[in-house]
């Protein structure tokens, strides 16, 4: 292609077949149609094969009676509810396994990161290991080891472990039990006063920054803050005379009645996330303290800043900005991998919509649908946060 | 200081004192101990702690696995009334070993595994050997033409044409590269080479050295089409493959799927043109945001209605199809990243040269955005290898299932934690394989950018 054509001096043919507009054109016409072909395939084929079996599409069956019971759930639910609230029950038992598990991996996975980090070689190897182990064997076969192993065998409510030698936090076949909290009258005047005590916190830690940055003199607030978020609550606990009490399990029979429970497979479930998702977090943690450059800890000693708040106020914030996008997605892995617990029975989403549901009504694209959309739904918001966080650090940077 | 040395001319020398030896509790290994366990007393005590911990983990380990360990017995409740109460059976894991790594396939035919296994590794070892040319040729047969034979190893039955022609086509390509590789180890040329020196074409025209190539390929396939023609294997349908067999077969078929369907995902998701970015993201997003389990219930349940009457889509079928789906999509996500690391200059730079979108990504960006992503794809690998096991959930027999199916069996029923041990130290030594290779050839191939 030496020789550049002027325009019109070639055919018109040759010039369309040669713009590379035309040519995008052309493609996205193609591929558009080939992938619209196949959808139309699939879709013709669905609706024979559907007319074949007898079977109508449709939303209509979520309004049906369910009939099968869940074994585990916060909410009330009962046989003869519809498949609509069995859906909602899956998402709050996927949300809630998830969340729990969330919170507890991150700070797992925060201090192994940090074990790693030691200076002490014992250590440091110790949560090298966990790191690989955990790291190089599957979820499923981790959750299973751990129903199997553990929790499968656990003895009967007569012979039931008290953890920590609690008679009310115990362990048994029927699962882990631990008290109800319920909520007094004017319970709700103690929780007014927690957030405002959080507000407060952060006013007080706001002035405290503004007066620094002014006059150089700095100031703890640790004890200000904290008698703001837990003293001021507690006072107005105590004020409108203790309205929380404890239902406390106790053995009757042959069984635990009274406070609440969680079974063993959702134990199981819940030690195999935190564990197996903890040692990515440590991974995090590490790469991440590690990605601050060693110029920065010298800057900051040059300066007389003392290693406790070299540590927080210069190597924790710059560490954070490589730590939380992973950290994030990581935790939508969490969500995802919830979904594994259908392998021991526990009763999330995937368990009791596409597989119960699924196969007692036998509307397969709907559920299948509803199930994806739930997913997409979490994760989008997730990374839509995630987007968020990164154009705020992306303008901090300069 | 009168004994110190002068020069003739009466000038004092100056000689220093032999150095002494540094304190003896820096250095060996009291010094290594003091520095990395016993830093101060917070250091000792954490040392203490971790010590006591590791010492109950080995020997609750060494007590279960070796003191209590039942290496002979016909069925479980031996292995509970041996000499040592509660005994742990390694015999029934002992029993079942063949079954966790080949599933049920038949014992008689289990040789077609072996040999599969070792054609490959005879085929893939090549890339390793210094001395050997055409490399990416003998690489891309390997992972293009192996899979026809071994699916028909492993299948057996009647060949329809298309597989009687490949199936030749492959062994022929096999037996090729395998004269190739030992040309190059013996004479340092290749197969190549001896046969246009043979024919007598290395003093014609550069042009016409294709010529006795193709003859000698098209004779050697003529060749094994018909020696093979009336050959056959006894069929085993894929009800019978399981066990580690089955988990590589699905995370082989998916992770060679993976890389190009990701390459060509990613290089859509960064296209300018409207309509193949939008499909490209919605495909990707799609199955990212959801678990590998719905994608595979998806499979089981709604193929068999997308699909026109009459064609039956087996489980294995569908499974692997849901994982190459799902790992495709992962793998744009990891080409992205590399792609994206690429500075922006050497886009530019392609174009300035005049090379074309394909020549510009095929010589400039890819080569070098993959050496970028290898620990990412070698990471989603392992991913892949560790995913397989969900194929358990929905009923199919790898290595998990298997490992179930075995407490299922009256003579070894109830028997779990001998064989999840094994199946977890198996994909341990897997896992850990890999990204052990990976960290060391990113060393490798980053030689170039250290200082």
């Amino acid at each position: 292609m030496a020789v550049v054509e002027k325009p019109g001096s070639g055919s018109d043919l040759s010039t369309i077949i040669n713009d590379e507009r035309y040519r995008a054109i052309f493609y996205q016409i193609l591929v558009f149609g080939i992938v619209g072909w196949v959808f139309y395939s699939l879709v013709d084929n669905t609706l024979t094969n559907m007319a074949n079996q007898g079977k109508a599409a449709g939303f209509d069956f979520l309004l049906g009676t369910a009939g099968f019971s869940i074994a585990w759930t916060p909410l009330d639910y009962k046989p003869d509810d519809s498949y609509l609230f069995v859906y909602w029950v899956g998402i709050v038992n996927t949300l809630l396994i998830s969340g729990i598990a969330i919170v507890l991996t991150t700070i797992l996975g925060f201090v192994v990161g940090i074990l790693r980090l030691s200076k002490n070689w014992l250590i440091s190897q110790m949560a090298a290991w966990y790191v690989e182990v955990l790291r190089n064997t599957p979820l499923l076969l981790q959750i299973i080891f751990w129903y199997l192993g553990a929790f499968a065998n656990l003895p009967r409510p007569k012979q039931s472990i008290e953890l920590l030698g609690i008679d009310w936090l115990v362990l048994n076949n029927r699962g882990l039990y631990f008290p109800n909290a319920e909520f007094g009258d004017l319970f709700w005047m103690t929780a007014i006063a927690f957030v405002i005590g959080i507000a407060g916190a952060i006013w007080l830690n706001r002035k405290a920054t503004e007066r620094q940055l002014a006059t150089g003199v700095y100031e703890p607030t640790l004890v200000k803050t904290l008698g703001a978020i837990v003293g001021f609550p507690l006072v107005v606990f105590l004020v409108t005379g203790m309205p929380l009490s404890w239902e406390l399990p106790v053995l009757k029979g042959f069984n635990y009645q009274g406070g609440t429970f969680i079974l063993p497979a959702m134990c199981s479930v819940l030690v195999a996330l935190v564990i197996y998702h903890s040692s990515f977090v440590a991974e995090m943690v590490r790469a991440g303290i590690l990605s601050v450059s060693h110029g920065q800890t010298e800057a900051a000693y040059s300066l007389g800043i003392k290693p406790s708040w070299t540590m927080r106020l210069v190597i924790i914030p710059q560490a954070m900005r490589a730590i939380i996008p992973p950290m994030i997605s990581l935790w939508m892995n969490v969500v995802k991998n919830s979904s594994l617990a259908i392998a021991i029975g526990f009763p999330d989403l995937v368990s009791v919509f596409m597989q119960t549901s699924l196969n007692q009504s036998g509307h397969a694209i709907e559920i299948v649908a509803m199930v994806m959309l739930f997913y997409m739904t979490v994760s989008l918001t997730i990374s839509g946060c995630l987007n968020i966080y990164n154009k705020k650090i992306q303008l901090r940077e300069r | 200081m009168s004994d110190a040395p002068t020069t003739s001319d009466g000038l004092r020398v100056f000689k220093p004192k032999p150095s002494l030896p540094p304190p003896p509790a820096t250095t060996g290994v009291i010094g290594w101990m003091r520095f990395n366990l016993f830093d101060g007393i917070g250091s000792s005590i954490t040392t203490v702690i971790g010590l006591l911990l590791l010492g109950f983990l080995a020997i609750s380990f060494y007590e279960w696995a070796f003191v209590r360990g039942v290496w002979e017995a016909a069925s479980r409740q031996e292995c509970r009334l041996s000499p040592t109460e509660f005994g742990t059976c390694w015999a029934g894991v002992e029993f079942w070993f063949t079954r966790f790594i080949y599933g049920r396939y038949p014992d008689a035919e289990i040789w077609r595994l072996d040999l599969m296994a070792i054609v490959f590794i005879a085929w893939m070892a090549p890339l390793w050997a210094p001395k050997v040319t055409a490399k990416v040729m003998v690489g891309l047969s390997a992972i293009l033409v192996f899979p026809f034979m071994a699916g028909y190893f492993f299948l057996g039955g009647d060949r329809n044409w298309f597989m009687a022609i490949m199936v030749a086509v492959s062994m022929t390509w096999f037996a090729g590269t395998m004269i190739h590789v030992a040309a190059c180890l013996l004479t340092g040329k290749g197969l190549g080479h001896w046969i246009i020196t043979l024919s007598g074409f290395s003093s014609r025209d550069d042009r016409t050295h294709k010529y006795p190539l193709l003859m000698a390929a098209v004779v050697a396939f003529g060749i094994v089409y018909f020696v093979i023609q009336s050959w056959q294997l006894p069929i085993v349908g894929t009800n019978h493959w399981g066990g580690l067999f089955l988990t590589l077969v699905i995370s082989g078929i998916g992770i060679a799927s993976a890389l190009p369907a990701g390459i060509v995902l990613a290089l859509g998701r960064r296209s300018e043109m409207p309509v193949i970015r939008v499909m490209c993201v919605t495909f990707i997003e799609l199955f990212r945001s959801v678990p590998l389990i719905t994608i595979l219930f998806m499979a089981t349940t709604m193929f068999p209605l997308f699909l026109p009457e009459g064609v039956v889509f087996n489980k294995l079928a569908s499974a692997i199809v849901a994982v190459c789906l799902f790992s495709a999509a992962y793998m744009a996500e990891t080409v992205r990243g590399g792609l994206q690391a690429i500075p922006k200059g050497q886009y530019e730079a392609a174009e300035a040269m005049g090379l074309g979108y394909w020549q510009s990504m095929g010589l400039i960006i890819m080569p070098q955005a993959l050496k970028l992503m290898i620990p990412n794809i070698v990471g989603s690998f392992i991913g892949l290898f560790k995913d397989t096991t969900l194929v358990s959930i929905i009923g199919l027999f790898d290595l998990l299932g298997m490992i179930s199916a075995i407490s299922q069996d009256p003579q070894w029923i109830g028997l779990h934690h001998e064989p999840l041990f094994t199946a977890a130290l198996i994909y341990f030594i897997g896992c850990l394989a890999m990204s052990k290779y990976s960290q060391h050839l990113e060393r490798k191939l980053g030689a170039g950018d250290r200082r």
